[in-house]
């Protein structure tokens, strides 16, 4: 008989190919960054040096990602722990504050918590950490809550009249049903963090910024340009994948609709 | 069984459910029905738990809920609701499986159990890979109805499961249930609002209004003893006595058949008219073929005579296993007040008469 997963329409097909692609380009690039030489050369002849080669662009973006992923899995347990909280009876008034406090994590500019944490945490690693998990935050901790909001009420009494414990309510039928929101949220946070992850080079944490930074202090374009490029693909990349991954969570009904970021 | 001892439920100091009491035996099918808002649904959630009483108690087989796990309650209750609440992302086989799961039942006895349920609510087996969405109203429904059912549980709580079908749907689910209940012997809590389905199921009426017990009866005393005048006013509403008669079968209302032979002298005929009224005339091998006497309607006594002998058609006659509403209908549409009742091979095995069912509680 039929399945019940979402069958492989045309337009998904695509998306898959396309996701396929990119990653491979973006593979390529990270990989091959240094063949190119010649190309930066042409584009660029006033430069002596077209390619950026004090680290490997394999380095850099190994580092990049080791910093984004670092961010967001503190951003998405922390934020998702907050959001059940509040959406707990115990917790519920607290909703107010943990929404606030998410929203200046985010309002307040990556650059200014690097000023105030490289003082207290000195430079590299954790301040550009810390810096990316505050800025994550609000969009995981927004979408656990909204997503959470859209459980069917019917689902929850169901589900309580079953004789389902709490804890089993939660794990087995609210974050799943929640699961596609809280992932549209982790997407926000995860690809807002692989741009703003590139400041981290500003206080000495290595990253795709590294060139960036480079590039912009020596007057060297190319550089700027092979570090925007290989983030802005793995950024595009990752986001397709987040794509593919928030469709395997899409269970009829909510289909078309659920709260967006 | 299941006894509410003065169950009380207040909101903002006004209680919506006040001073309930009443008990369901086991094997009962108990009907909560009232008009909206007069706190059906609160007082069966109170009977799980699923919300706390201000003032009462419920005793579940001789224990007070409240001293019993509230978790381990609600599994040896199944419970329907109106809005069903399937969980959207399980399959019809996760749905139904939810309790026997939370038992720890293992897989093998919770597949059968899933194959067991769905049979008996004519799902067909492909369903059970299917997700909720992918169901119609009526079928979602069943699958409710059937999870509720799944861990066998010792009472079955039910509020309003067959509240949004079509009456098509909505009729094939009350037979099935009536014969789930028949089968299984569950004691029922059954929430409706809905007077024909109520007097369809229910072994039992409770009637609420405003929070009050005003009758708990089986539907006969109910009908002949309404408590009060918004009772009545709450019956009168339906057509009761005939749909009390579609629960009832003619074998109940079938009383002897004065009969004679075709080949009787026509002395043993009259005698045998003026002791009953009429008689009826039985072929060599005991079929009804005809009718003579008063027993005709006064339509047709007026035009064809008394003593005039008519044909038995087999549009007026009766079967055992025939609903009484359905003999009392081909009475007025044959314009007689007699149909002999005829057994599987055409036998006349009795007959019911108006003056029978007008003689008896329905
Ligand atoms: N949480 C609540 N807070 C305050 N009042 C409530 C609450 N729940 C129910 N009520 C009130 O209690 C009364 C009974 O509600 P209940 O849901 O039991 O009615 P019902 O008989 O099931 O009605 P219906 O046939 O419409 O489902 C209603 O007047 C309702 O407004
Ligand atoms: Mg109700």
């Amino acid at each position: 008989m039929t399945t019940p997963t979402v069958l492989v329409s045309g337009t998904d097909a695509r998306r898959w190919m396309l996701l396929g692609a990119l990653s491979l380009l973006l593979a390529a690039l990270v990989l091959f960054m240094r063949d190119l030489e010649p190309l930066f050369r042409d584009a660029f002849p006033d430069l002596d040096t077209p390619v950026y080669v004090r680290e490997t662009f394999l380095q850099l973006t190994l580092d990049h990602i080791v910093l984004v992923l670092v961010s967001s899995a503190i951003s998405v347990s922390v934020g998702v722990a907050a959001a059940v909280f509040v959406t707990r009876r115990m917790g519920r008034e607290f909703e107010p504050l943990v929404s606030a406090l998410s929203a200046i994590g985010q309002t307040f500019p990556p650059a200014a918590v690097l000023a105030i944490v490289v003082p207290l945490a000195g430079f590299g690693f954790t301040p550009t950490i810390v810096a990316l998990t505050l800025y994550g935050l609000l969009p995981v901790v927004q979408n656990t809550i909204a997503g959470l909001g859209t459980v069917p009420p019917a689902a929850l009494e169901a589900a309580r009249g079953t004789g389902m414990s709490r804890w089993q309510i939660l794990f087995r039928v609210e974050l799943p049903l929640a699961m596609r929101v809280i992932i549209a949220g982790v997407r926000v946070s995860v690809i807002i963090n692989i741009g703003t992850a590139t400041i981290g080079s500003t206080v000495g944490a290595k990253s795709l910024g590294t060139p960036i930074i480079a590039g912009l202090v020596g007057d060297n374009i190319a550089y700027v340009i092979q570090g925007a490029v290989v983030v802005g693909l793995l950024a595009i990349v990752t986001d397709l994948a987040f794509e593919r991954l928030e469709r395997r969570f899409t269970f009829g009904a909510q289909a078309g609709g659920g709260a967006g970021a | 069984m299941i006894e509410l001892q003065g169950l009380t439920k207040t909101y903002g100091g006004k209680d919506v459910v006040s001073d309930v009491s009443m008990t369901v035996d086991s094997g009962e099918f108990c009907v909560l029905i009232g008009p909206s808002g007069c706190g059906k649904s609160t007082t069966l959630k109170m009977i799980n738990r699923l919300i706390p009483l201000s003032a009462g108690r419920v005793i579940l087989n001789g224990e007070d809920v409240t001293t019993l796990p509230e978790e381990q309650l609600r599994r040896r209750m199944g419970y329907a609701i109106q809005s069903i609440g399937l969980f959207p992302h399980w399959t019809v086989a996760q749905n139904i499986a939810v309790v026997p799961r939370l038992l720890g039942w293992p897989k093998s006895r919770i597949d059968d159990r899933v194959e067991e349920l769905m049979h008996l609510f004519h799902l067909d087996p492909d369903f059970r890979a299917k997700h909720p969405h992918q169901l119609s109203g009526g079928q979602a429904q069943r699958v409710g109805v059937a999870r509720a059912l799944a861990a066998d549980p010792e009472v079955l709580l039910m509020d309003e499961p067959f509240g949004a079908l079509d009456p098509i749907t909505r009729e094939a689910l009350q037979a099935e249930m009536q014969r789930v209940h028949q089968e299984t012997g569950k004691t029922v809590v059954f929430v409706t609002h809905d007077m024909d389905e109520a007097l369809k199921l229910a072994s039992r009426f409770a009637i609420l209004n405003q929070g009050r017990l005003v009758q708990y009866d089986r539907p006969i005393e109910l009908m002949f003893e309404p408590a009060d005048d918004f009772v009545q006013d709450f019956l009168g509403k339906s057509d009761l006595g005939l749909k009390l008669l579609s629960r009832r079968w003619v074998h109940q209302y079938t009383a002897d058949a004065p009969y004679a032979g075709v080949r009787a002298s026509q002395g043993e005929i009259i005698e045998t008219m003026r002791s009953y009224g009429h008689v009826w005339l039985v072929d060599d091998q005991g079929r009804p073929e005809g009718l003579f006497g008063a027993r005709l309607g006064v339509a047709r006594e007026a035009q064809q005579g008394l003593g005039r002998l008519t044909q038995v058609e087999t549009d007026w006659t009766a079967t055992p296993d025939m609903t009484m509403k359905e003999a009392l209908s081909r009475m007025v549409w044959r314009r007689v007040t007699a149909l002999p009742v005829v057994d599987d091979a055409g036998h006349l095995a009795g007959e019911v008469t108006m003056d029978g069912i007008m003689g008896r509680q329905p």
